[in-house]
């Protein structure tokens, strides 16, 4: 067993940082640069972009986002948003990103789960949930996609089966009603999908102290915890989350600093940089 | 310190994404140059093996482009130092589970594919790596440390593996997560993603 994960994610919308709440956006915080600059001098583990502009416009402008980010990120880098082909997803890996997340996509492109699984690998490959309390579906919860708009017909925990069977190496599981809530991850949602599937779950959605993080992975069952919004207004944030976690004796990544000489800024004086 | 303009090699056999390492080499205060063929690695001070991919296919690559016996040649030949990662590490052996064909052999022994009974394959995530005292790569560093791996396959810890780790991982029934013998330096897992112990663990092969 493969230790807990802290993930901090960024939400990319136009080129800027920016929160949500419910899946609307709510502040622009900056710039992407500045905010994976700080998450890599703590404790994160794995950093997570994804890019939620409502046309494909930006497409190229959040490449070179993602290019730029990958040559500061010293841990995982997760790409995702509007990812539809496998060109797509060749155009996120070859500017920097270990793995894509996938959610609209799964469900709009029959076979684009297998194809990305037989052509990165399951471990590349994660695929997000949004989910809507709904009475009608047998487990509680409806699939939405569309950043969290649209509605589908298929139940939450049969969605994340299914996936998994095509091929998704990790699931990460938002519900459109906490997301930006601060009051904490839909843990009944969360356990649910975590008990059905066999891939490590990520709990992500409405994080509004540490104590959120630590119910997640020991209510709900999840392998990885994910937030945004919070960490862009905590000093020492990602610090802070770790050390909390560390504190209620969970197996995570003890970060430990070590001076490195590093110039102040990458140089490049790479030659023939074929790719 | 790191000596003055240190030309580092990375062997590009065209399969893998360089990008990473490229990232993390770019960092410090070397020149870094990517060898598309073997005649490139005949300059190089320093030269690293990155690899995801399979076994078989990565040897095509290596000898396809003249790189099997410009290795061999520089690293065992004239002592240049030597860091391979990941698939990197498990190509010095003479043989691997996962294909038909021969590794570099640089130390004998074949690597196994984690058992999916035992454990979770592929094999993903932080993880432990205790570190035998006097490492030269793990110099400075905490033990244990925790490193960030992606792989399905492993060196076991027996034999000349056993005789030249360095750093140890009990993941199924324990493995290899780093070897060094002379000038030849190993990691199974990804330095360029193991946030600040990676960077200093590079750090580290650059002033060797």
């Amino acid at each position: 067993m493969s230790r807990h994960r802290l993930i901090a994610t960024l939400l990319v919308y136009k080129g800027d940082v920016v929160q949500t709440r419910r899946f609307k956006r709510t502040n622009m915080v900056g710039s992407a640069f500045a905010a994976v600059e700080f998450f890599n001098a703590w404790a994160v583990d794995e950093i997570m972009v994804l890019e939620i502009s409502d046309d494909d416009r930006f497409r190229d402008h959040f490449l070179e986002i993602v290019e730029e980010l990958s040559r500061r990120c010293f841990v995982p880098l997760t790409v995702g948003g509007k990812i539809a082909d496998l060109e797509r997803v060749r155009a996120y890996t070859r500017a920097g990103a270990d793995k894509v997340v996938i959610n609209s996509g799964a469900l709009r492109v029959p076979g684009l789960l297998e194809e990305v699984a037989a052509g990165y690998g399951s471990q590349a490959l994660v695929v997000s949930i949004d989910a809507r309390p709904d009475a009608a579906m047998p487990s509680g919860y409806r699939v939405m996609i569309g950043n969290g708009r649209e509605e589908t017909e298929f139940d939450a925990i049969d969605w994340a089966r299914r996936v998994v069977a095509r091929g998704a190496g990790e699931l990460m599981v938002n519900s459109t009603e906490h997301d930006g809530n601060k009051r904490g991850y839909d843990l009944e949602l969360t356990r649910r999908v975590a008990a059905a599937v066999d891939v490590p779950v990520i709990a992500m959605g409405g994080v509004g102290d540490w104590q959120h993080m630590v119910d997640g992975i020991v209510e709900a069952g999840a392998d990885a915890v994910a937030a945004g919004n919070i960490f862009h207004y905590t000093e020492h944030s990602t610090k802070k989350a770790k050390e909390y976690l560390i504190a209620k004796g969970l197996d995570v990544r003890i970060p430990t600093f070590y001076k490195i000489s590093l110039p102040r800024r990458p140089r490049y004086r790479t030659q023939s940089v074929g790719r | 310190m790191i000596q003055p303009m240190v030309s580092v090699a990375i062997v590009d056999y065209g399969l893998a994404n360089l990008r990473s390492i490229l990232n993390a080499l770019s960092c410090f205060d070397v020149t870094v140059r990517l060898a598309e063929s073997g005649g490139d690695l005949a300059q190089a001070d320093k030269i690293v093996l990155p690899g995801v991919g399979a076994f078989d296919k990565a040897m095509e690559g290596l000898r396809g482009r003249g790189h099997e016996a410009a290795l061999n040649e520089a690293v065992q030949g004239r002592g240049v130092p030597f860091l391979g990662i990941c698939l990197g590490l498990q190509v010095l052996f003479e043989r691997s589970e996962e294909g038909q064909g021969r590794g570099l052999g640089w130390l004998a022994g074949t690597v196994r594919r984690f058992s999916a009974a035992e454990v979770k394959v592929p094999h993903i995530g932080w993880e432990a790596t205790e570190m035998k005292p006097g490492a030269r790569l793990f110099a400075g560093l905490q033990n244990p440390s925790d490193f960030y791996f992606v792989h399905s396959y492993y060196a076991p810890n027996e034999g000349e593996a056993a005789a030249a780790a360095s750093g140890v991982c009990r993941y199924g029934s324990g493995f290899v997560a780093a070897l060094e013998r002379d000038n030849i330096f190993a990691v199974q897992f990804h330095p360029e993603k193991s946030q600040l112990a990676g960077l200093r663990l590079i750090q580290n092969f650059l002033t060797l």
